[in-house]
């Protein structure tokens, strides 16, 4: 049995707006192992988002304990959880949010050069790497938007995976592309979680949703189901 | 290191990437730090700069005043500035904490030479000298470029007269030619030897726009002095040496100052001056102070000082109107990239590092913009130095910016760079992480719309005090050039020479003014000619204490002090006197007759006003044994001669060749004019060549120093208003350009973001009045604000301009109106192009935008 990287436990987020509540999360639990390929799902404003922004470290809970490769970061301050994000974390986006002026390259290489003390030599290494890794190293001189929207997906894997993060976030990862395309994306994850990466993925798609080994759905910010694809279908 | 290199590599795309956004930004930049820079290039060189000598900190001048040039009587107020040369040696001697002690002549202004190379065939022409002691050149520590200095051996009297010539006249004039050095010229028919060359970029003992051609030893005084054929070398009642002195190390100066100013009353206290009763507290008094010479004799700095800290304010005030509006451009800039901001700190970027390269991307674009300011302060420094020295001949500042200046610029721009940039880095990088998990049409708060709004208020608050102040500089040189100085200033020209230089004895100076009068009327178109001393509004002065016939003897302290100078017949008219009692001076009145003098209304107010008639009284101007010297016959109007800030002084006006029967040889030297006054039927084509030629043909030797017209000249006393006054105007208005662009650049940006709630409002039946005036009430309510800041910032700062001006008071209401109105006029005009693009909004496609 895997160990764990992400325990989440009676987690809450509250956006207040003027003088309303919006209880966005209401007390997940979750747990995702290494090696795991977990995909969320639930329908629009059901709070995968904001779970994902949480397990990201793009946002803080507004109570509960969360525990990223064992350690508590529910309450770190902006700095250190920028500084975990950048190691521990690859993100893959619905919009790819590949940066325009950046070449391909340069957009890989980007969350490398915010690492203290990485040679420049190391950089260029795991950039030609990860841009291999995802066959996209013949266009590393290229501009985003000289690239398809497979191809810029694409770049955007190997961008979250240069910096060798204990886990990839996918928001949508398919949200922005053609069928053709998203399945293409999809088979890249399938090859990196079967290479042995931790995957977790937010999808509305129940086809794409099938690609992973367990599947969490939420509802109006409660976990509402888990379990492995086979054992949700058969509750069903 | 190496994240800088990326930094700047990805700045320098991004620049690229907006040429509209960089070529703005960089001319925008341009202006304000080119403008500074060249205010900053006159700062340096008259308030900054030290003499180009040997450790100039070691220097210090005793007097600090800027007294000139020759003085009789106790000091102003009992601070001794001037100096006379039995003074000086006196101090020299008796002071043995100075290493070397120099003498220099306080007015070089008027010491022209008529000047001649003794084997050259060309006329003589008139250059400028000043007399220096044997040290002078020891103390500044300095070396020749060629031949030699001078020495004391040179400044005795008896030795062979020599005489140094600057670099910049050696260049100028005689093309470097080495056979200069060793060779005979004519100073004032004298032949002397020119000894040696100075170093090239030593300019004198002071910052002036005229330095000396020739460096002449004191003991020459009596040959070529300004007080020739009266010497003054060793009269020890006049005044009219400055001195600089090169202290010991270790030093201290109150202590040195206290013992100087003990030595200096001793050597008062064996003149007569101080020996008449009540003047005990004047010489108990008598005082010297030292103040640090490095920079030399510091009179242009204390003239101009206040203007060019005045106009580098203005300037500095420009480029914060300038950075606010760059900010406000990066500020957009930087929310249209927001996106990309939160990808980054999504990808684990931190704040601080987000924050420096945007800060590096402000910082290159205000380097661009220093680069380009350059060259705008080059041209900017070339007008302003024209401006400011019209008479230039060889200004010791440079146009082209010198290490010091690029180094101000650098290190302007890095600040620029960081003012304009901190607030939008700060805003930028203060954007949310988790937005790079949301689509770009998710509503998210802007938070830059305070600080955009904040920096648009501060423009219009600073534009404000700048349009007030340039309001009131224009008012105010509109008062000094638009008074009645009393004068006519229509078909006059002025010419200066000088008979003395000519060698001409008092005896042949009748005949001499005689021929000059006869020939210059001869001249087709020439209506009446004088011969005077000086004229008005050229920056000399003459004055005595008068005491009265029939008075009792004034006491010590009280003001009886009168201009005065002598004058021909026709000098009343051609000035514009108008002769209000009894007459003017005739040409009766010869070297033989009576002396007469005729006083101005300001002299009747002084000393009649107890009413009783002028006409017939008597005075005399040395002492009570003089009262029956000058009997008065006649009363003028009023003239400025002098400081146009001030009221006209009491004059007596005497004719050219009367001597007074009380020590005559004290009226001797103001016999000889140095001005001629010509009016004319019209405009005539080269009078000036005329003038010269006619000179000329009566002696070689009478060379034309100086020719303008009266009005020119009289213009000429406002250069320094003129500058400050243009530069102001053209301060506020590009302040107001700037602040116009920065209102319309926010309000456009407002619209653009409002587009879709504008559709939404129009979709809900607003019509294009309600749209264009909910725009405008936004753009007016930030330019109202601004104006509420303004107004009394300005009236505070207006305090502090107050001695600058002249018939306007600091808080002139009709300028602050007028001030307040244009401002408001422009931010109308500012918000009513996006306001009417707002209210032509179609609302389908605004809301397809949504």
């Amino acid at each position: 049995m895997a160990d764990s990287i992400i325990e989440i436990e009676q987690l809450t987020k509250v956006f207040y707006t003027d003088e309303i509540e919006t209880h966005a999360l209401s007390g997940v639990h979750m747990q995702i192992k290494r090696g795991e390929y977990v995909a969320m799902s639930g329908p629009s404003g059901c709070g995968k988002s904001t779970l994902l922004s949480i397990i990201g470290l793009l946002d803080t809970p507004t109570a509960g304990r969360y525990q990223l490769n064992g350690k508590e970061v529910a309450n770190l301050d902006f700095a250190d959880r920028s500084r975990i994000r950048n190691q521990e974390i690859g993100f893959i986006f619905q919009s790819f949010n590949l940066i325009g002026d950046l070449s391909v390259a340069e957009n890989v290489e980007l969350p490398l050069t915010y690492r203290a003390g990485m040679p420049a030599a190391e950089r260029k290494a795991r950039v030609q790497e990860s841009l291999e890794r995802v066959n996209m190293a013949h266009r590393m001189r290229h501009y985003p938007a000289q690239l398809s929207g497979g191809q810029q997906q694409r770049v955007a894997v190997a961008r979250a995976l240069a910096g060798s993060p204990s886990i990839l976030l996918a928001d949508e990862p398919t949200g922005n592309l053609d069928s053709k395309n998203g399945e293409a994306v999809m088979k890249l994850l399938k090859e990196l979680h079967d290479e042995g990466a931790t995957i977790c993925m937010v999808t509305h798609d129940p086809r794409f949703a099938a690609h992973a080994e367990r599947q969490i759905h939420l509802f109006d910010g409660k976990v509402v189901a888990e379990g492995e694809l086979s054992q949700l279908m058969a509750e069903a | 290191m190496n994240g800088l290199i990326q930094d700047v590599k990805f700045a320098l795309r991004q620049l690229r990437k907006a040429p509209g956004f960089t070529i703005t930004a960089i001319l925008t930049l341009a202006l304000g730090i080119g403008a500074n820079a060249a205010i900053f290039t006159l700062v340096h060189a008259v308030l900054l700069k030290n003499l180009p000598v040997v450790d100039p900190k070691m220097l210090v001048r005793v007097g600090d005043n800027d007294e000139c040039c020759i003085n009789g009587g106790a000091a102003y107020k009992n601070d001794y500035t001037l100096f006379s040369y039995d003074l000086y040696t006196h101090l020299r001697d008796q002071i043995p904490e100075f290493e070397q002690l120099a003498a220099m002549q306080a007015g070089i202004g008027y010491g022209s030479l008529t000047t001649r190379r003794s084997n050259d065939s060309s006329l003589p022409k008139s250059l400028r000298s000043e007399m220096v002691s044997g040290n002078y050149f020891q103390v500044f520590g300095l070396t020749p470029y060629a031949g030699r200095l001078l020495t004391p051996a040179d400044d005795v009297a008896g030795a062979p007269p020599g005489v140094v010539m600057s670099y910049q006249t050696w260049q100028r004039d005689y093309g470097l030619d080495p056979t200069v050095v060793g060779s005979t010229f004519l100073l004032n028919t004298n032949p002397v030897t020119v000894v040696g060359i100075t170093p090239p970029g030593f300019y004198g003992d002071r910052m002036t726009d005229t330095p000396p051609d020739f460096y002449i030893p004191m003991a020459m005084e009596p040959q070529l002095g300004p007080a020739h054929p009266t010497t003054i070398l060793h009269r020890s009642d006049r005044s009219w040496i400055y001195l600089i002195g090169r202290i010991k190390p270790g030093t201290e100066l109150p202590s040195l100052q206290a013992k100087m100013g003990g030595v200096l009353r001793g050597f008062l206290a064996q003149l007569p001056t101080f020996q008449r009763k009540g003047m005990e507290q004047n010489l108990a008094q008598s005082h010297v102070v030292l103040v640090p010479a490095g920079a030399g004799i510091e009179n242009m700095q204390q003239n101009t000082g206040k203007g060019l800290r005045l106009l580098f304010i203005v300037s500095a005030l420009v480029l914060l109107i300038a950075c606010a509006n760059i900010a406000n451009l990066v500020l957009v800039r930087g929310m249209a990239r927001r996106a990309e901001t939160s990808i980054r700190m999504a990808l684990g970027a931190q704040r601080r590092r987000l924050i420096r390269q945007m800060l590096t991307e402000s910082v290159l674009l205000s380097c661009l913009g220093g680069l380009a300011g350059l060259v705008v302060a080059y041209g900017g420094t070339r007008v302003l130095l024209n401006m400011a020295f019209p008479d230039a001949t060889d200004l010791p500042i440079q146009a082209t910016p010198s290490t010091v200046v690029l180094a101000f610029a650098f290190g302007l721009s890095l600040l620029t760079g960081l003012i304009f940039g901190i607030a939008p880095a700060w805003v930028t990088s203060h954007s949310e992480p988790a937005e790079a998990l949301r689509g770009s049409n998710r509503t998210t708060q802007d938070r830059s719309g305070w600080l955009q709004r904040s920096l648009v208020i501060l423009q219009a608050a600073l534009s404000l005090v700048l349009l007030v102040g340039a309001g009131l500089m224009a008012k105010s040189l509109s008062n000094l050039e638009g008074q009645n100085f009393g004068v006519k200033t229509e078909n006059r020209f002025v010419a200066h020479f000088s008979p003395e230089n000519a060698a001409y004895k008092q005896n042949q100076l009748q005949s001499l003014y005689d021929r000059i009068t006869q020939d210059l009327h001869a001249l087709p178109g020439v209506e009446r000619v004088s011969l005077s001393m000086y004229t008005p509004l050229e920056g000399n002065n003459w004055s005595e204490g008068v005491q009265f016939q029939g008075r009792a003897e004034p006491k010590v302290g009280d003001e009886m002090g009168a201009s005065w100078l002598r004058a021909s017949p026709e000098f009343f008219d051609i000035v514009g006197h108008h002769v209000l009692r009894g007459r003017g001076i005739t040409e009766q009145d010869t070297a033989t007759s009576t002396p007469i003098a005729v006083v101005n209304e300001a002299f009747v107010k002084k000393f009649f006003s107890n009413g009783k008639d002028p006409i017939g009284a008597h005075f005399g101007v040395s002492g009570m044994q003089s009262v029956g010297d000058f009997e008065i016959v006649g009363v003028v109007s009023d003239v400025k001669y002098n400081n146009v800030r001030e009221h006209t002084r009491a004059m007596y006006f005497r004719p050219l060749l009367q001597m007074a029967h009380t020590k005559p040889e004290d009226d001797t030297r103001s016999m000889y004019a140095s001005a001629i006054m010509l009016q004319t039927k019209g405009s005539i084509d080269d009078l000036e060549s005329q003038v010269r030629r006619t000179l000329a043909n009566i002696d070689p030797n009478l060379t034309v120093s100086r020719y303008d017209t009266f009005q020119g000249q009289i213009r000429g006393q406002f250069n320094q208003e003129r500058l400050i006054a243009r530069l102001t105007l053209m301060f506020g208005a590009l302040a107001l350009v700037l602040a116009s662009v920065g209102l319309y650049g926010v309000t456009a940006y407002s619209v653009a973001r409002r587009t879709p709630e504008i559709g939404v409002r129009m979709a809900l039946g607003a019509n294009r009045g309600s749209v264009i005036a909910m725009v405008l009430r936004e753009a007016l309510m930030q330019a109202g604000i601004g104006l509420a800041i303004g107004v009394p910032v300005t009236w505070i700062c207006t305090r502090f301009v107050q001695s600058q001006l002249y018939g306007v008071a600091g808080h002139d209401l009709v300028v602050l109106g007028g001030a307040v109105l244009i401002l408001a006029g422009a931010a109308f005009a500012a918000g009513l192009i996006p306001a009417q693009r707002a209210a032509s909004t179609d609302p389908v496609q605004a809301l397809r935008m949504e």
